[in-house]
């Protein structure tokens, strides 16, 4: 098989990691799992507006399928078929059977200035082809000494992103995001085999006060544990949320529920165990993972969302009322997000950035007032189920607030 | 909703072009001839279907002398919410989202989206949910409660003297969940999810400077505001706003439901007052009242809406007449005798309610449902003074007042205006 030989796209390493799917999630991740290879590879796809690849056995990063356009060079001409197709990876086949004027296939911009993919040297009797990952838009497939050169090909759908690893400022961000998370979750783990180690201890009311300690880093990196639905609906899902099967309720609010709804230690330490373990394949995983700008955005909405639909009603930690660190740590998450953006959203949007700072100034006021020392089970808040509906009613409004602000971010990040 | 002098005698009635110059202004599309009709005879409608012959695709003009919502002709559904200010927010702020508000407005009620998406990775501009649906009359009044003119914005010199909570009046026991309000919006429309959609994305749109208080949908229009549409009734069974203003009575309109000169504010000049109150019916007992109570307790026939006195429904009732056995014919305590204008010294409101339902209470097992009472007037001591006069009515036994809200609503805009133009200047 010829190829042409310019910019070869990288072969994927790793295909997408798929959850197993006998454990309900609590919630569709936006977060793609993908491989640092894969994901670099899709990067610098984009960052060329489709690069060339060799035909062999490449891995699409979405673990998408692939569309297949087949090309048969003749005198008249060099029709793709299909001449429309979806966005993402699409295989060019082109073959040459008879036309003697005619030898190449090129994919080209719409106003034919750029070459994007191409086959040469296909004299009769010859196959050949070219993979690209493509963007919407018009193009043209060219065959120079055909009767007619220029042939329409559309590519219609969804953009798959921008061209962020050749900005610096977002590269630098997803770079720093993905050591946030690894520290994230090492940080988790090590809190929470202090929290096991209370509980093999018998002592009750000191793992009373690790369990919201252990739980604040996991609270900020939530959406991207949701990658692995599995894995996230074992760490932290809740009763009927979306766990309905005894024994698959096996993570921290199971403990949760025997330290302060049961008052007991009995059954924890293995669940503790297990949540450890858990906890580590989470960390081979996120360590392996890569992000991008538009996930981190939308990650940093979907803390806030989470903080405003099940922190504020008391739900998430409903044994325990120990809502208002983790609803913090989803806040911290956020404004992470946020402020890894920064240096890049200054210039690209700096109102949107006031706005942020404001709102979340405005969340920490409230905080604020429900701060004690040491507080409720030494979390440095108040019990949060003492706090009455008319205060809920504020913080949920300065949550949804800034949740609002976040969710223009992702526009931000994708429009180059 | 009308153009600029269509409610004064003598100014002239205005033309359709009038009309759609308003509505082109809008960004509108379709003006119905039927609608200029409305205001184009004082003394009575073009049509006896009036509103209820107009297509769905109809707009009513934004930008107006007045706001629409108030004369327009009661469309049959209502999304009413209230909003309070978060606790931070600032005068610019508000002056601000009150003119995202209007711009947001003047395209919805043109039947446009809130703005155009196209931009994949943004969160749609519109919520959406209303793409495809007719406007249907949409119409969006908006409102200033007292609690506005507090310290928080700078507005103190500008409160209205007016415009204050209304006092405890007979017969209410006002859920705190349901009364008051910073702001509050009044979408009206024929289709239920045109209403809903405009004050969704209203309040959203303000999020962060302002938040839904309390929200109320209303399935059917319990008033008539003009002498072309039917008289609708309400959850009792009975006809409900036969004796009240329309809107071609342009003397009645301007001495009972404009603010006119005598404001002590300028700015609230030709708006007016909203007061809302959600009145719970306990419809299973008035349901088993037996019929001729039932038309006791109202003082007119259930079924013709024509007075105990006599005649149709729109026959004068006659309030001094007597049996036989020498007791009125419409009965002390009846409901049309105490609301009245000829036992309120002439006072009258425009009515603009519609029937509402939460569900059923969950202790009781009993419909949660009623009249959301909506009505504008040039000062609220009209509808504290009929409240007041309500106080004997017989209807008390079968209901009660559970939410309370006024509002001072202002004037209408020419394009190019925002709400809050006069409060900021």
């Amino acid at each position: 098989m010829q190829t042409s030989g310019t910019s070869a796209r990288p072969t994927a390493t790793g295909a997408a990691r798929s959850a197993p799917a006998s454990r309900p999630r609590t919630r569709r991740s936006r977060w793609a799992p993908v491989s640092a290879a894969a994901a670099v590879a899709a990067g610098l796809a984009l960052a060329a507006s489709g690069c060339a690849s060799s035909h062999g056995p490449a891995v699409s990063a979405s673990g998408a399928d692939k569309t297949t356009v087949t090309i048969q060079l003749t005198p008249q001409g060099c029709a793709p078929k299909p001449a429309r197709v979806p966005a993402g990876e699409v295989d060019f086949v082109v073959a040459n059977k008879d036309a003697d004027a005619v030898s190449e296939a090129e994919l080209r911009t719409a106003d034919l200035s750029k070459i994007l993919g191409e086959q040469e040297n296909l004299t009769p009797g010859l196959s050949g082809g070219f993979s690209l990952t493509i963007q919407p838009g018009s193009y043209k497939i060219n065959c120079p000494g055909a009767a007619q050169q220029h042939w329409d090909f559309t590519v219609r759908g969804k953009a798959t992103g921008p061209s962020w690893p050749s900005n610096p400022q977002l590269a630098a961000a997803v770079h720093s995001y993905a050591s946030y998370v690894d520290r994230s979750t090492a940080g988790l783990i090590s809190h929470t085999q202090e929290f096991c180690q209370a509980i093999d201890a018998g002592n009750l009311s000191r793992a009373q006060i690790l369990y919201p300690r252990a739980r604040v880093y996991y609270e900020r990196i939530e959406p991207v544990a949701e990658i692995w639905g599995s894995l996230d609906t074992d760490i932290d899902g809740r009763w009927e949320n979306p766990v309905t099967v005894p024994s698959q309720f096996i993570g921290f609010h199971k403990i949760e529920q025997l330290l302060w709804a049961d008052s007991t230690l009995a059954g924890a330490p293995s669940l503790c165990a297990g949540l450890v373990k858990n906890e580590q394949q989470l960390l081979t995983l996120v360590r392996s993972a890569q992000y991008n700008p538009l996930e981190m955005s939308s990650g940093a909405t979907d803390l806030i969302n989470e903080a405003a639909t099940s922190k504020i009603t008391g739900e998430e930690e409903r044994y325990s009322n120990t809502d208002f660190p983790v609803l913090a740590a989803n806040v911290d998450g956020a404004m992470e997000v946020v402020a890894l953006l920064r240096p890049y959203l200054q210039h690209k949007d700096p109102g949107l950035v006031t706005q942020i700072k404001t709102r979340d100034a405005a969340i920490t006021a409230l905080l604020a007032r429900y701060q004690a020392s040491p507080g409720y089970d030494d979390t440095g808040y108040v019990e949060y189920s003492a706090v009455l509906d008319p205060q809920r009613r504020q913080l949920s409004a300065a949550v949804n607030a800034l949740a609002e602000s976040l969710s223009q971010l992702s526009v931000q990040v994708s429009s180059g | 909703m009308i153009s600029p002098g269509t409610d004064e005698p003598g100014k002239g009635a205005p033309t359709r072009r009038r009309l759609l110059a308003g509505a082109g202004a809008a960004g509108a599309g379709v003006v119905a001839a039927g609608l200029a009709g409305y205001f184009a005879r004082p003394d009575g409608p073009d049509s006896p279907l009036g509103a209820e012959s107009a297509g769905r695709d109809v707009t009513v003009p934004f930008y107006g002398r007045h706001q629409a919502g108030i004369a327009t002709p009661a469309q049959d559904r209502l999304a009413f919410g209230t909003l309070n200010a978060v606790p931070g927010a600032t005068r610019a702020d508000l002056r601000d989202l009150l003119r995202a508000w209007t711009t947001a407005a003047a395209r919805m009620t043109a039947g446009q989206p809130v703005g155009e998406d196209n931009r994949p990775y943004a969160p749609p501009v519109d919520t959406g949910e209303a793409v495809g649906s007719p406007v249907s009359r949409l119409t969006i009044t908006l409102g200033y409660g007292p609690s506005l003119f507090d310290h928080r914005f700078g507005l103190a010199d500008r409160k209205p003297s007016a415009l204050a909570q209304l006092p405890p009046l007979p017969n209410e026991n006002l859920d705190p969940d349901y009364t008051g309000g910073d702001l509050c919006v009044q979408a009206c429309s024929d289709d239920p999810l045109v209403a809903f959609h405009a004050v969704r994305n209203l309040a959203r749109i303000g999020m962060g400077v302002v938040e839904h208080h309390w929200m109320e949908l209303g399935f059917g229009r319990t008033s008539t505001t003009t002498a072309s549409q039917q008289t609708p009734r309400n959850l009792l069974g009975f006809k409900d706003g036969t004796r009240n203003i329309k809107a071609e009575q342009t003397r009645l309109m301007n001495d009972y439901v404009w603010v006119g000169p005598e404001a002590d504010q300028p700015w609230l000049q030709r708006g007016s007052y909203l007061v809302a109150r959600k009145i719970r019916i306990f419809v299973e007992n008035w349901d088993r009242d037996y019929l001729q109570d039932q038309e006791h307790v109202i003082g007119r026939a259930k079924v013709s809406g024509a007075p105990l006195t006599g005649g149709t429904e729109f026959t004068v009732p006659d309030f001094a007449a007597q049996g036989s056995d020498g007791q009125p014919v419409i009965p002390a305590d009846a409901h049309i005798r105490l609301a009245s204008f000829e036992h309120n010294h002439g006072i009258r409101i425009l009515r603009r309610g519609y029937s509402f339902t939460d569900g059923i209470d969950p202790q009781a097992g009993t419909l949660l449902g009623g009249l959301f009472f909506i009505a504008f007037m040039k000062d609220p001591a009209q509808f504290i003074r009929l409240q007041q006069s309500l106080a004997a009515d017989a209807l008390n036994e079968y209901i009660h007042h559970t939410g309370s809200a006024v509002f001072a609503c202002p004037p209408g805009l020419r394009p190019g205006q925002y709400w809050g133009n006069t409060l900021f200047t």
